[in-house]
């Protein structure tokens, strides 16, 4: 019986969705998340935003957990479609934000890639400072 | 500092730009580059308008460092899309193209050709080659949307070089 519950409780472990439980300051995060790069056809580090992983779930919206190169966190984004927003009965409710303290905020526009196909808003809550966004810069 | 290197390559260019297509061989591949800016709130195709001659290849190269691309033929054997190539052509999908990847057809019926980028079509990412000299037909509307496909977005529609445009300068750019 104690055994039957343990393997209940680590099936339950690998098919919780994200939550804030989850440990997310280094990659990869535990829970659902997974790498986008193994999710959709893209490269494995965005200029701009870094290694992203997600609970394939939450999309498009995400949240989206954003690493530099040595697999620290440093944003989460959410990816709003432009047609959703400007959709009245359209909403983005409760999204997870599990990656603590936010230093700053950007919001921008972005054509589409794959995995969100149409155009929709980068929203990144930045977990560095300002002077530290150049960890997920371009080479 | 600019090397005497750097000017010849570019003084290269600009005489192989100021020369096309007008010496253009049919065995000379031609080059479409799949491009971005660095937030990805803007893509394209450079050209989007290229005239070639029958025969010719073209090679689409993904240089947008943080993007994925496709260059997809309006064919409804992709995904049931219009038809805006000529009767006859074969259509063509190149799939995802990461940065640096490439990816080339060659062309051999005359007519108008129109291609998308699958994750951009919305965001205006098309482009259109004319092979040849087309006919009659290419004065004709092209068909918007395939029975049971989704309609080309407006932004889409309003990106394509006219046919006149692409005949006039052999090369289209927007950028």
């Amino acid at each position: 019986m104690r055994i039957a519950v343990a393997t209940l409780a680590l099936v339950a472990a690998f098919s919780l969705p994200a939550s804030a439980a989850d440990q997310v300051e280094k990659a990869p995060p535990s829970g659902a998340y997974k790498k986008v790069s193994e999710l959709v056809k893209l490269p494995d580090f965005l200029p701009g935003l870094g290694q992203l992983y997600v609970d394939p779930k939450t999309l498009p919206a995400g949240p989206f957990l954003a690493y530099d190169r040595d697999g620290r966190l440093v944003s989460t984004v959410y990816m709003l479609p432009v047609e959703d927003l400007s959709n009245k009965d359209k909403r983005f409710d409760d999204l997870a934000a599990p990656g603590g303290k936010v230093d700053h905020v950007d919001v921008y526009f972005n054509a589409g890639h794959p995995g969100v196909e149409k155009p929709h808003a980068h929203v990144v809550l930045w977990h560095v400072p300002k002077a530290e966004e150049t960890r997920v810069a371009a080479k | 500092m600019i090397s005497r290197r750097h000017i010849l390559q570019i003084g290269g260019g600009f005489l192989a730009g100021l020369a096309w297509p007008r010496h253009m061989h049919a065995a000379e591949a031609v080059e479409i580059r799949m491009q971005g800016n660095q937030d990805g709130s803007h893509v394209w195709f450079d050209p989007v308008g290229l005239r070639i001659e029958p025969g010719q290849t073209i090679r689409w190269i993904n240089l947008d460092s943080g993007n994925s691309h496709t260059v997809t033929a309006y064919h409804p054997n992709n995904f049931d899309r219009p038809l805006r190539i000529p009767e006859g052509a074969q259509p063509w999908n190149s799939d995802y193209l990461l940065p640096d990847e490439s990816f080339s057809v060659t062309l051999t019926v005359e007519g108008v050709y129109d291609f998308y980028c699958i994750p951009h079509e919305h965001a205006g990412m098309v482009g259109r080659v004319i092979v040849g000299r087309p006919g009659p037909a290419s004065a004709s509307p092209l068909p918007e949307q395939a029975a049971g496909g989704e309609a080309i977005p407006e932004i889409a529609l309003r990106a394509f070089p006219s046919v006149d445009e692409i005949m006039r300068q052999g090369v289209v750019r927007r950028v």
